[in-house]
């Protein structure tokens, strides 16, 4: 697995990190914390108090855990799989459904007033409608909290199946699996969508 | 990306989820992100430093009494004299028997 140039200035920062240097945190939290909130709003179903809280816990685990970190692979891959641990030990210890931790915004002014947290309005809104994001939202929220991750990382995080089984803790086949599960889910859901994109 | 995992087929999600799913991107950390995870940090290590020395930690005190009580209960030095020997008793039991009998003296009885 190469080690870009990005992941060696990552591994600078940790080594940076180690010694206790919050100049080096905070240009390591500016660099990632987009990629480790959009994961735990994606996860939690929409943005709020609970993903900011989670997400700075994610980072504060980065900071206690530099004097240990060691380069085994990609820092992002390290990165995620630390925010897959937390938010799936978030959802453990609520113990409720995600549907009961953000509500999923079911009208037009939900979206309108950026409710759901994910939702931007886009020409696609204007495409397709709002009905349409509603319905992908809802797809997505539906999914078991493992195959939403793999998707959330193939889809927006471009994550190789080889990453993502890393961060999930499984095998390849397993991720391959999980993937082909949740492709099945959304397609029974979305199929007829299908073409409003095009 | 998309074209790499479109190449690849039934692996990824396929040409027209992932379509969908681009209409929905994940939300951007808030412009405040960063600024809050530090102040949270500097309490935390604030927080660490001052825990033992300061005294809100009233339970340390208080098991602290506690503990300090045991040993002096345990090892108290003088123990042995609680034991109280027969002429102690039988000495007195006498001045019992003979105070009684002086009020009785004293009574005319």
């Amino acid at each position: 697995m190469g080690i870009g140039h990005e992941e060696r200035r990552d591994e600078d920062l940790m080594a940076q990190i180690a010694t206790g240097d919050e100049e080096a945190f905070r240009q390591l939290i500016e660099r990632h914390q987009d990629r480790v909130y959009g994961t735990v709003a994606k996860m939690l179903g929409g943005t709020g108090p609970d993903v900011e809280e989670l997400a700075q816990e994610i980072f504060l685990r980065v900071w206690r855990a530099a004097p240990k970190y060691q380069v085994k692979a990609k820092f992002t891959t390290w990165l995620m799989t630390i925010t897959r641990n937390l938010v799936f030990t978030f959802f453990e210890s609520k113990g409720r459904k995600r549907e009961e931790l953000h509500e999923i915004p079911e009208t037009e002014d939900d979206f309108a007033e950026g409710k759901g947290g994910c939702w931007k309005r886009t020409p696609a809104d204007e495409l397709s409608g709002k009905e349409l994001l509603a319905a992908i939202a809802r797809a997505c929220a539906e999914l078991p909290k493992a195959q939403r991750m793999v998707v959330h990382l193939r889809q927006y995080e471009g994550m190789e199946f080889e990453e993502i089984s890393q961060v999930m803790g499984m095998s390849l086949t397993a991720a391959k699996a999980l993937m082909f599960r949740a492709r099945e889910n959304l397609r029974d859901k979305l199929s007829g969508y299908f073409g409003a994109s095009n | 990306m998309n074209k790499k995992r479109n190449e690849q087929g039934e692996e990824g999600l396929g040409r027209e989820l992932e379509g969908l799913l681009a209409f929905v991107p994940p939300p951007k950390a808030p412009a405040w992100f960063a600024a809050k995870t530090l102040a949270r940090l500097r309490a935390e290590k604030r927080e660490k430093r001052g825990g033992w020395l300061r005294i809100p930690h009233w339970r340390w005190l208080a098991a602290g009494l506690g503990v300090a009580l045991l040993l002096v209960g345990i090892l108290r030095p003088d123990r042995a004299s609680l034991q109280i020997s027969d002429a102690e008793v039988y000495a007195a039991l006498n001045a019992l028997v003979q105070e009684d009998e002086e009020s009785r003296w004293w009574a005319g009885l």
